[in-house]
């Protein structure tokens, strides 16, 4: 009944994407991402372009259940457990610990989604530029934007770290096809 | 809800029977068992509403640090190092500093670290607020405690308290030597620069208060007139009557500025504000000590109040009963004399509902919804008017010795009836009958869990579901099947069974007291000793067992089951369920 999905994995050789997930359907890895094992990426209807530099942890949940094209920027940071089905998230954002985002909702960069947020709004939505959500009622502020650059030199070292350490404890998958 | 077992905490009064459990006033003396202590002199049940309580330290929730009792008034009750609370959000803020000039993605190599790039500011790391959108910037990144100081004393409202620290001052100096010989302390915390007037014999401070005490038709002896100088109005004061004293001035009048809350300027900004959260929530202003400003932007960072370890002592004989760690990290105790170590615990189930709900838990596996599966397993769980149903007893003995369990349930005179119009008698009966098991049955002793041998003895099945069975109490006749009496032994927790009848026209909770009492070996050589909350059956026993062997003590106390809601027989079901 449902239709077949047809898998396609674009990977680039610089990212680091171990065995253990579930992956299915059209997805595309940009250079330098990371991605932990026990992760869930189903692109079902429509195909998920990754960005590079992302961190995408134990336990994501990453769907995309419309026919568009579901991208993720660059430097994105998913952690564990954490439910993603937006049509498109941008640049240097965090999405915390159990946190949900429905499909309704548009994120541009900077923003972080705090731990355990339900974000789903009852119609379409867009966060702007350095939103924060956090409180179990999911409230909204923006953030000034201090420690930007302190955040993203972080972020960046935990990339590198990471690509160190997981090839040492895991299995990698690399390259096309299934 | 779950069928449930609370203690009964007697809290001093001097009858030990518990109140009826179905009065909605009688759920204050019943408490779970991790609640409750017990007091080794007295040997006898406390509850947090009876023990006494005192600080025993002041530590910073975030810091850990241990804060001498001394230093906690001065500091306001407050942490006085770089503790600080989001005002937003109240999470512990940290110091960061500011982010370096903007020369691009070429200072990877950097540790973020050594780059002190003052200014440094506090950050919130849940909601991302930062300090500098009030405006608070430091220039070191320790003691942020000290460079704020010069903020808060400078703030208006502490400038206001000092002035009428001094104003009373001389006022409250007075009063205390009319009064009492020891003074009052609070004249003397305010007036720490002048204690040295203070008489140091007691005999001469009694004697300055004799002379000083008030004699109608003449007018105040005062002694100090002669050493206090440099108070202009002080003389006119004294020759006055010491109630009255001169008309404070503040500092500012409050009703002209429209700075400090209220007037025309808040309600200017009520008219304009444009998001709802751009005005600060009650909690958020409330936390705020002193001015609470009405706008979220202007909601200042707050020192993390300091949180207390408390010690707690039997409210008779004054022993300690609770007594924490002195080191703020340590979770532990020095003296920990709670309950469970001594009492049994007891835990009730019915074994129909738990049946209901593994079948139903199988039937909605995968499902995430949860809320929907205790729903129904509530509706299963509750009893229905009319019929018999078995529930079990599980105690397990904190002891090192094995003990001897009796339970009994007295009888009580209320009903769960809502009392009709014209039938009053209706209101008398008891809606359920319940049978225990009569006679007492031991529990083995607590051990470490290698120790047990293996041999569990089951005297009966595990899940009674006895629905057609009317007639009550279930004898040893029929081998197989026996609901009342000791169902299981195994470790050192006894499972045992009980019945309860529903009347036909029952409604509303099924709840009864329950009187547990077991006796046991214990290390005192004194004899066995009958305590306060013992029914009569323990008496018995226990005279019987203090001519046996007079190390057996005996204790007794009373619990409260509560089985569940009764679901009347006429009304249709979905009413009842909550």
């Amino acid at each position: 009944m449902p239709p077949i999905i047809r898998d396609k994995f674009t990977i680039h050789s610089k990212a680091i994407v171990c065995q253990d997930i579930e992956i299915r359907g059209d997805v595309t890895i940009g250079a330098g991402t990371i991605i932990h094992p026990k992760v869930t990426i189903f692109a079902i209807a429509g195909p998920i372009f990754i960005g590079n530099g992302c961190i995408i942890e134990e336990g994501a949940i990453i769907i995309n259940r419309r026919k568009d094209v579901m991208r993720i920027g660059d430097d994105n940071l998913l952690e564990i457990g954490c439910r993603v089905e937006c049509p498109e998230i941008g640049n240097f954002n965090t999405i915390a610990t159990r946190s949900r985002v429905h499909h309704n909702v548009r994120i541009s960069s900077f923003c972080v989604i705090g731990a355990g947020c339900l974000l789903a709004p009852t119609e379409d939505e867009t966060l702007d530029d350095y939103t924060v959500v956090y409180g179990p009622s999911a409230e909204l502020r923006t953030w000034s934007g201090r420690g930007k650059v302190q955040e993203a030199d972080l972020r960046r070292k935990h990339a590198e770290y990471l690509k160190e350490m997981l090839p040492k404890f895991n299995r990698l998958r690399r390259g096309d096809g299934t | 809800m779950p069928p449930s077992i609370l203690y009964h905490c007697s809290c001093l009064s001097s009858s030990p029977h518990p109140p009826p459990p179905n009065l909605p006033s009688s759920s204050y003396s019943f408490h779970p068992l991790h609640t409750l202590f017990f007091c080794e002199e007295c040997d006898a049940v406390r509850c947090n509403r009876c023990v006494s309580i005192e600080v025993s330290s002041y530590y910073c929730p975030n810091c850990l640090f241990e804060v001498p009792s001394a230093s906690v008034r001065a500091e306001k009750n407050r942490c006085a190092r770089n503790c600080f609370m989001c005002p937003n959000c109240r999470n512990t803020l940290s110091v960061v500093p500011s982010d370096p000039p903007d020369t691009g993605d070429s200072r990877l190599s950097m540790p973020i670290s050594s780059l002190n790039e003052p200014p440094f500011f506090l950050y919130c790391n849940h909601c991302r607020w930062d300090s500098a959108e009030v405006g608070i910037t430091f220039e070191k990144p320790t003691g942020l405690a000290a460079q704020l100081q010069k903020y808060e004393d400078s703030a208006p409202d502490s400038l206001e308290f000092e002035r009428l620290k001094e104003h009373f001052e001389p006022f409250l100096r007075a009063s205390s030597l009319s009064s009492t010989i020891g003074g009052n302390t609070t004249a003397h915390a305010s007036s720490a620069a002048h204690s040295h007037h203070a008489h140091s014999n007691s005999i001469t401070a009694a004697a300055s208060a004799a002379l000083a005490r008030d004699i109608p038709g003449v007018s105040k002896y005062q002694p100090l007139t002669r050493t206090t100088s440099g108070r202009g109005g002080s003389g006119k004061d004294r020759s006055r009557n010491k109630d009255e004293m001169p008309e404070y001035r503040s500092r500012v009048e409050i009703s002209k500025t429209s700075a400090y809350g209220g007037g025309e300027a808040d309600v200017e900004l009520m008219d304009h504000i444009e998001t709802i959260g751009s005005i600060a929530t009650l909690e958020q202003r409330w936390v705020n000590s002193w001015i609470s400003p009405l706008q979220t932007k202007e909601l200042k960072p707050l020192r993390i109040p300091l949180h207390s370890k408390r010690s707690k002592r039997c409210p008779s004989c004054t022993h300690i009963l609770i007594k924490p760690e002195q080191k703020a990290q340590s979770v532990r105790y020095k003296i920990k004399l709670v309950a469970a170590n001594y009492l049994p615990a007891i835990t009730v189930a019915l074994p129909h509902a738990q049946k209901a709900k593994a079948e139903l838990a199988k039937k909605q596996l995968g499902k995430s919804t949860a809320a929907a599966v205790e729903d129904a397993s509530i509706s299963a769980s509750n009893m229905h008017a009319g019929k018999t149903y078995a529930f079990h007893l599980a105690l397990s003995n904190p002891l090192y010795d094995p003990i001897q369990v009796r339970l009994s349930a007295p009888r009580m005179n209320v009903s769960t009836a809502p009392v009709k119009d014209g039938s009053p008698e209706k209101a008398r009966r008891p809606p359920f009958a319940i049978s225990l098991p009569s006679s007492g049955f031991s529990v083995a002793a607590f051990a470490e869990a290698w120790e047990y041998e293996d041999d569990e003895d089951m005297f009966g099945v595990d899940d009674g579901d006895e629905f057609g069975m009317k007639g009550g109490r279930e004898t040893d006749g029929r081998g197989k099947v026996r609901t009342v009496g000791v169902l299981e032994r195994r470790a050192n927790v006894t499972l045992v069974g009980g019945e309860v009848v529903i009347g036909k026209e029952a409604r509303g909770d099924v709840k009864f007291n329950m009187l547990v009492s077991y006796t046991y070996r214990s290390d005192d050589p004194t004899p066995s000793e009958s305590n306060d909350g013992d029914g009569p059956s323990s008496t018995s026993k226990s005279s019987s067992a203090a001519n046996k062997q007079p190390e057996v003590k005996t204790f007794a106390f009373y619990t409260v089951v509560d089985l569940g809601h009764i679901i009347p027989r006429d009304e249709p079901r979905a009413e009842t369920d909550f």
